[in-house]
C-alpha cells in the first residue's frame, strides 16, 4: 500500500511537471506578455520607453528562452522557511494586480468551491433516489419520462442553460418575488455591507441558485444514467433472484443487495467528475460574473498575467491528479477484492 | 472467394450480397454455395442500427443538417444562385463558399446589393434566380434592395416576422441566415477535427497497445499527462497563440486535444486482439507489424473506436460554440456567436431559443447515434437488450 502511494505520488509529480512544462510553453508562444499588455492599457501620455519596457522584461523573467523561464518559475514553487522550519508554496507575482499569486488565487477559491462542492453534494444526493426509482419502474411510463428527460438535459449545453434561465428569471420576472439576480456572487458592496449576517447568506444564496443549477444538472443527468445502467446489469444477476425467492421485500432487494453491489463503479466517478466541474467553471462563471477560478483563469489568459495562469493550472491539475488517486483508493475500500500491495 | 462453386450460378459467387430467400421471408447472404444466414459483422450492426427509432431519427436529422450546410447558400442569401449579364451567364452565390469563386464586378457598386436595378438598367432581357429566402448571414438587409423586402430592424425591435423567421440580432443581421450559415461550421468542426483526433488517437493507441513494453508506458504516460489538462484550459491557451483563430485553426486546436478518449480505447482492443488466432496466423504468414496493425487488427477493433468518435464530435460541436460563444470562434456564420449577442440583452429570447436549440440538438443527435453504435456493435450489450 505504501510503496503502491509512493509510486502514485512520483509518477504524480512528474505528470504535474510535464503539463505545467507544456502550459508554459504555450504562455510564452502567445503574442505579447503581461509588459506589452500593461503598456497597452496604460494612458498614452505616460508611455515607457523602449530601455524601460526591456528593462521591466527583464525583471520578469521574459527575455529568458522559456525553459529558463521555466526552470525558475518550478524551482521557486516549493521553497523551505528555514526560519519556521517549515515549507512554503510561491507561486510567483500578479502583474496585473500587483499581488503574490496565492492572494490572487486564494481568494477565488472559495467561490469557486462553493459552488462546485453544492452542485457535487446536490447532485449526488438527487442522483441515487432518480436511478433507483428508474431501475425500479423500469419500462413503464413514468420511467420513459424520466430516462428521456435526464438524456435531454445531458445534453443541453450549460451555456445555453445558464442563459435560459438568466432570461426567464433575471429578465422575464423582474419585479416579481420570484426575481434572481443576474450576475455576481452578492449585490454591490455598498449595500451588501449593510445587511445582517443572516441578510448576508440571503444574499449569497439567492445568486448562487441560478449557477448551481447549471453546474448541477449535467452532473445529475449524467450519474442518474450511470447508476440505472449499472444497476440494470446488478438485477440480472442470480442473487438478486435468490434475495427476491427468499422472499425479501422489493425496497431492500433494490437497496442492499442491488445497489451495494453498483456501488463500485459509481464510487470512481466521485473523483472524475470534480475536474469535470473545474472546466466547466471557466464558461459558467464567465456568464455569471461569478469570482472564482474559472473566471479568474480567462482573465489571466486574456492579460498574459503568466504567473497566475501557471498557479490555476497548478491547481487544476493537482485537483485532477488527486481525484484520479481517491477514485482508485476508494476502489480499494469498497471493493474488498482491490488491494495495492 | 477464389474456389468457385459448380452450384451456384455465377452472379451470385462474384460478390456475397444479400438475394432473396427462395422461399421468401427475409433475405440470407448466399456465401460459397449454403446459405449460412450471417450477414457479416457491418450488416449485422446496421440491422441493429436500424432498429433503434431514434437512433435512426437522428442520422436522419444529420443528414438533413448536411444538405442544409452543403446547400445554405442556395437557401437563404443575399447573392443570386444564377443571372444572365450582357449575354453571359453568371454564378455570384459560389461566393460565399468562397469570395474568389464570385466574379469581383458583383462585389462592388453598382452591383453590390442592387443586383437587379444594375441587371436591368442596361438590357431589359437579363434575368436572375435569387435563393430561396433573401437574406444576408453577415450584413444587414437595407431598404429596397429587393422589392416588397423592407429593411431588417435593429437593436431590440428584430422579434420574428415573416422576412426574418427566427427575428433579427442588435446589428440588424438574420438570425435564420446566420443559422442556415453556421450550420456549416458546426458540422465542419465536428468532422474535421474528430477527423484529426483519430489521425493522431488511433496509430498512437495502436502501438501502444500493439508493442506494448516500453512503447505502451511512454504512449500511456504521453496519454495520461494529456487527459489531466483541463481541456478548456489547454485549448484557450492554444487559441491565446494566434490572433486573430479562424475556424480551421480552432478545429486543429480541438482536434490535438480530442484524441486520447480515442487513443485509450483503441489501445485496450488492440491489448485485446493482439494475442487472437487471426493475428498469430497473420503473423506466421510473415506479415510485418504495420499490415498487422492496419490490415488485420483495425478493422476488428473499429466497431469500438467509433463510438468515441461519435462523442467526440458532439463535443466539438458544443465546444465550438462555446468557444464563438466567448467570442473566440472564427470569423465565419456561428450558432454559439448568435448565442452571444444574446448576452447583451437577455429580453430578445430568439437569439437564445433558436441557436441554443440548434446546438442542443445538434448534440443530442451525435450523442443518439453513439450510443446506437454502442449497442449496435458491443455483443455485451446486445444480450443485455434481449
Amino acid at each position: 500500500m505504501v510503496t503502491y502511494l509512493f509510486r502514485r505520488i512520483l509518477l504524480g509529480c512528474l505528470t504535474l511537471v510535464l503539463i505545467t512544462m507544456l502550459v508554459y510553453g504555450l504562455i510564452r508562444m502567445m503574442p505579447g506578455d503581461s509588459v506589452s499588455a500593461e503598456y497597452g492599457a496604460m494612458d498614452p501620455g505616460m508611455k515607457i520607453n523602449k530601455a524601460d519596457e526591456e528593462r521591466m522584461r527583464e525583471a520578469r523573467g521574459l527575455n529568458l528562452p522559456w525553459y529558463f523561464g521555466y526552470f525558475k518559475w518550478a524551482v521557486n514553487v516549493v521553497n523551505w522557511d528555514a526560519e519556521n522550519w517549515r515549507p512554503y508554496v510561491d507561486l510567483g507575482q500578479s502583474y496585473r494586480e500587483k499581488r503574490p499569486v496565492t492572494t490572487v488565487i486564494g481568494e477565488r477559491i472559495g467561490p469557486t468551491l462553493m459552488l462546485s462542492i453544492s452542485s457535487l453534494t446536490i447532485a449526488y444526493l438527487l442522483s441515487i433516489p432518480i436511478g433507483l426509482y428508474a431501475t425500479a419502474r423500469g419500462g413503464r411510463v413514468d420511467e420513459r419520462v424520466i430516462s428521456t428527460g435526464l438524456y435531454m438535459l445531458y445534453s443541453l449545453p450549460s451555456f445555453v442553460a445558464a442563459l435560459l434561465l438568466q432570461s426567464y428569471f433575471a429578465v422575464k420576472l423582474e419585479g416579481t418575488w420570484l426575481e434572481l439576480p443576474l450576475h455576481g456572487m452578492h449585490s454591490s458592496s455598498l449595500e451588501y455591507d449593510e445587511f445582517t449576517t443572516a441578510g448576508k447568506v440571503w444574499d449569497i444564496v439567492q445568486h448562487s441558485v441560478l449557477p448551481v443549477i447549471c453546474f448541477t444538472y449535467g452532473v445529475l443527468a449524467y450519474e442518474s444514467r450511470f447508476i440505472r445502467a449499472n444497476m440494470q446489469e446488478v438485477m440480472r444477476q442470480d442473487y438478486i433472484r435468490t434475495a427476491r425467492a427468499k422472499g425479501l421485500g422489493p425496497i431492500r432487494v433494490l437497496v442492499h443487495h442491488g445497489f451495494r453491489n453498483s456501488l463500485i463503479p459509481f464510487v470512481t466517478l466521485i473523483g472524475l467528475t470534480l475536474p469535470a466541474l473545474l472546466s466547466g467553471a471557466i464558461i459558467l462563471e464567465k456568464i455569471f460574473s461569478w469570482p472564482g477560478m474559472g473566471s479568474l483563469m480567462f482573465e489571466s489568459i486574456t492579460t498574459r498575467d503568466a504567473d497566475v495562469t501557471m498557479g490555476l493550472v497548478l491547481i487544476f491539475s493537482i485537483i485532477t491528479l488527486l481525484g484520479q488517486l481517491l477514485a482508485d483508493l476508494l476502489y480499494a475500500v469498497v471493493d474488498p477484492r482491490v488491494t495495492y500491495s | 472467394m477464389t474456389e468457385v462453386d459448380p452450384l451456384i450460378p455465377p452472379e451470385n459467387v462474384a460478390q456475397s450480397v444479400p438475394v432473396p430467400s427462395p422461399i421468401g421471408g427475409e433475405s440470407t447472404v448466399m456465401f460459397g454455395g449454403e446459405a449460412t444466414g450471417s450477414r457479416g459483422f457491418w450488416g449485422e450492426a446496421w440491422r441493429r442500427f436500424r432498429r433503434r427509432k431514434l437512433a435512426m431519427l437522428a442520422l436522419l436529422f444529420v443528414c438533413f443538417l448536411v444538405l442544409v450546410a452543403i446547400f445554405s447558400p442556395f437557401i437563404v442569401g443575399s447573392k443570386p444562385i444564377a443571372c444572365h449579364y450582357k449575354g453571359v451567364t453568371y454564378y455570384p452565390v459560389f461566393g460565399y463558399y468562397n469570395p474568389n469563386w464570385e466574379n469581383a464586378i458583383f462585389s462592388k457598386p453598382p452591383f453590390f446589393k442592387k443586383y437587379k436595378e444594375s441587371l436591368f438598367e442596361k438590357d431589359p432581357k437579363n434575368w436572375v434566380i435569387y435563393p430561396l429566402v433573401y437574406q444576408d448571414p453577415f450584413r444587414r438587409i437595407g431598404e429596397g434592395e429587393r422589392e416588397n423586402i423592407p429593411e431588417n430592424r435593429s437593436g431590440d425591435q428584430g422579434a420574428p416576422d415573416k422576412f426574418s423567421w427566427f427575428g433579427t440580432d442588435q446589428n440588424g443581421i438574420d438570425v435564420f441566415a446566420q443559422m442556415v450559415h453556421g450550420t456549416t461550421t458546426a458540422l465542419l468542426v465536428g468532422f474535421v477535427s474528430m477527423g484529426i483526433a483519430a489521425a493522431i488517437g488511433i496509430p498512437l493507441g495502436a502501438m501502444a497497445g500493439y508493442f506494448g513494453g516500453f512503447v505502451d508506458v511512454l504512449l500511456s504516460r504521453i496519454l495520461e499527462v494529456v487527459m489531466c489538462i483541463p481541456s478548456l484550459v489547454l485549448i484557450l491557451a492554444m487559441i491565446a497563440i494566434i490572433e486573430k483563430p479562424s475556424i480551421w485553426y480552432i478545429m486543429a486546436v480541438l482536434g490535438l486535444t480530442g484524441w486520447t478518449g480515442i487513443a485509450r480505447l483503441t489501445r485496450a482492443e488492440f491489448l485485446k486482439l493482439r494475442n487472437s488466432e487471426f493475428t498469430t496466423a497473420a503473423r506466421a504468414l510473415g506479415a510485418g507489424p504495420l499490415r498487422i496493425i492496419f490490415r488485420h487488427i483495425l478493422p476488428n477493433a473499429l466497431a469500438p473506436i467509433l463510438v468515441p468518435i461519435t462523442f467526440g464530435i458532439a463535443s466539438a460541436i458544443l465546444t465550438e460554440s462555446a468557444l464563438s460563444f466567448l467570442g473566440l470562434g472564427g470569423s465565419g456564420a456561428s450558432w454559439g456567436k448568435v448565442l452571444s449577442s444574446a448576452q447583451s440583452n437577455l429580453a430578445m429570447w430568439w437569439l437564445i431559443v433558436f441557436p441554443g436549440g440548434a446546438i442542443f440538438l445538434a448534440v443530442l443527435a451525435y450523442n443518439l447515434i453513439g450510443e446506437g453504435i454502442q449497442e449496435a456493435t458491443d455483443p455485451r450489450l446486445r444480450e443485455a437488450g434481449k
